[in-house]
C-alpha cells in the first residue's frame, strides 16, 4: 500500500476512535448525571417558573432568546431538583406553594460562525454569558450566579444555548437552596399534578 | 438542419474520441439537470413549505425534518408519515424571521471533513455551507404559559410564511426585528 494511503488509513481510523470514545463517554456522564440515584437529589420541595430571558442591552436574536428559554426548562426539568418547572405566565403558578421563579439577562454575546469555525478550528465561536437569579415571589434573590455558554468547535451556534442552559441547570443543581418556609404538602393544587413528561 | 446534424456529429466525435472526459462530462451534465430541476420546480404552496423544526413546538420532536402548513385557522408540522402537531395562529404572539449560514452534510460530512489529508477538510468546510431562514413562534398555550418554536427553512420562505401568518390573525411585535447581519464585535451589557 502507498505510504501516505496507510497514514491517512490510520489517520482516519484514530479520528473514528477518538470520537468514538468522546461521544461514549459523554453519553455515560450524561446518563450518570440524568440518573436520579446518582447524586443526593432530595426531596423536591420547590417549584419552578422559568421566566422570558432578558435580552438586555444586547442586541441578540429572538431566536437565541427562545432557544436560551425552552433550553432551560429541558436542562432544569431533567435535574430532579424541582416538583414542577412552570412556563413564564403559567396561570397555574399562582396556585403553587413554595415557587421559586428563574430570571435570565443576558450580559454578554458574541456572535460566532460555524464556517470559521469548521476552516480555523480557532476563531469564529459563539460566546453567550447570562445572569441568572432564582427569587421567591416577593423578589428576594436566592441564588445568583453569571454563567456562560459557548460552542468553539463543533456543532451550530445555537449550541450555545444548550450548553448554556445545561451549566444553569448544573449550577442551580450544585447549589444549596433554602428551605421552603411552608411544607411542601401544604397547599396540594391540581397544576401540582402534573407530570413533567413534556419536558 | 444541416447545422443541427454537424453539431451533433461534432459532439459524438468528442464522445467517442475521449473516453477519459466521459465520467466528468456525464457529472457536469447530471448536475446541470439537478440544477435545471430545481429552478424549474414552481416555488412551494406558502401555507406548505419543508423545514426542520429546531426546538420548541409542543408535541414536535427536536431536530425533526416535515412540513409546516398553514390550514384554517391552524399551524401545522407534519413528520412523513406520523401524526401532526397543531397550533391555533391566534395564540401566536410573535413571528420572527432570522438568518442563519451552517455547515451541510451532518457528522458524515464532519468526519469525512477532519479525515481529510493536508487540510483538505477546511477547503471544504469554505464551500460546503447554506444560508436558512429561521422562522422563530411565540406562543401561549391553553394556561397561559409562554412557549417559543424555532424552525429552520429555505432561504426566502421564512418571510413568507411570516406574511400568511400574519394575514391569518398572528400578532407581531414590530419592535422585535431581528438584526439581519450577525457582527463579529461583542456585545456586553455589563455595567462599566
Amino acid at each position: 500500500m502507498n505510504p501516505n494511503k496507510r497514514i491517512s488509513c490510520h489517520a482516519f481510523v484514530l479520528v473514528i476512535v477518538t470520537v468514538t470514545i468522546a461521544l461514549s463517554s459523554q453519553a455515560s456522564a450524561q446518563a450518570s448525571a440524568s440518573s436520579p440515584g446518582s447524586q443526593d437529589a432530595p426531596a423536591a420541595p420547590w417549584n419552578l417558573q422559568v421566566d422570558k430571558v432578558d435580552a438586555g442591552n444586547v442586541v441578540l436574536e429572538p431566536a437565541f432568546q427562545i432557544a436560551i428559554y425552552e433550553n432551560l426548562l429541558v436542562e432544569l426539568g431533567k435535574t430532579k431538583r424541582f416538583k414542577q418547572v412552570l412556563r413564564d405566565g403559567d396561570h397555574n403558578a399562582s396556585d403553587v406553594a413554595n415557587l421559586l421563579i428563574l430570571k435570565t439577562t443576558v450580559q454578554k454575546y458574541t456572535p460566532g460562525s460555524e464556517t470559521r469555525r469548521a476552516v480555523t478550528t480557532v476563531s469564529g465561536a459563539t460566546k453567550l454569558s447570562v445572569r441568572s437569579q432564582l427569587c421567591r415571589r416577593d423578589g428576594q434573590v436566592v441564588l445568583e450566579r453569571t454563567i456562560n455558554g459557548n460552542v468553539r468547535f463543533m456543532g451550530s451556534n445555537l449550541r450555545a444555548t444548550h450548553n448554556l442552559a445545561r451549566n444553569v441547570a448544573k449550577a442551580i443543581k450544585q447549589a444549596s437552596l433554602p428551605q421552603p418556609s411552608g411544607s411542601p404538602t401544604e397547599r396540594p393544587t391540581l397544576s401540582e399534578q402534573r407530570s413533567l413528561s413534556s419536558f | 438542419m444541416d447545422c443541427t446534424i454537424a453539431t451533433w456529429n461534432h459532439i459524438i466525435y468528442f464522445w467517442r474520441s475521449r473516453p477519459s472526459l466521459r465520467l466528468p462530462l456525464l457529472l457536469l451534465l447530471s448536475c446541470a439537470a439537478g440544477f435545471a430541476q430545481n429552478a424549474s420546480q414552481p416555488i412551494s404552496s406558502p401555507l406548505s413549505v419543508r423545514t426542520t423544526h429546531i426546538l420548541g413546538f409542543e408535541g414536535a420532536e427536536s431536530n425533526a425534518g416535515g412540513t409546516l402548513s398553514i390550514q384554517e385557522n391552524s399551524l401545522q408540522f407534519q413528520r412523513n408519515g406520523k401524526a401532526a402537531v397543531r397550533l391555533q395562529i391566534a395564540s401566536v404572539q410573535d413571528v420572527c424571521v432570522g438568518e442563519q449560514s451552517k455547515q451541510v452534510g451532518g457528522l458524515p460530512m464532519t468526519l469525512g471533513k477532519a479525515a481529510a489529508p493536508y487540510g483538505g477538510g477546511r477547503v471544504v468546510s469554505l464551500f460546503a455551507h447554506k444560508k436558512y431562514d429561521t422562522l422563530t413562534l411565540e406562543y401561549v398555550d391553553t394556561d397561559g404559559g409562554f412557549h417559543g418554536a424555532i424552525f429552520q427553512l429555505n432561504k426566502g420562505q421564512g418571510e413568507v410564511l411570516r406574511s400568511a401568518l400574519v394575514a391569518k390573525g398572528a400578532h407581531v411585535s414590530e419592535s422585535h426585528d431581528p438584526p439581519k447581519q450577525q457582527g463579529t464585535v461583542e456585545v456586553s451589557d455589563e455595567p462599566k
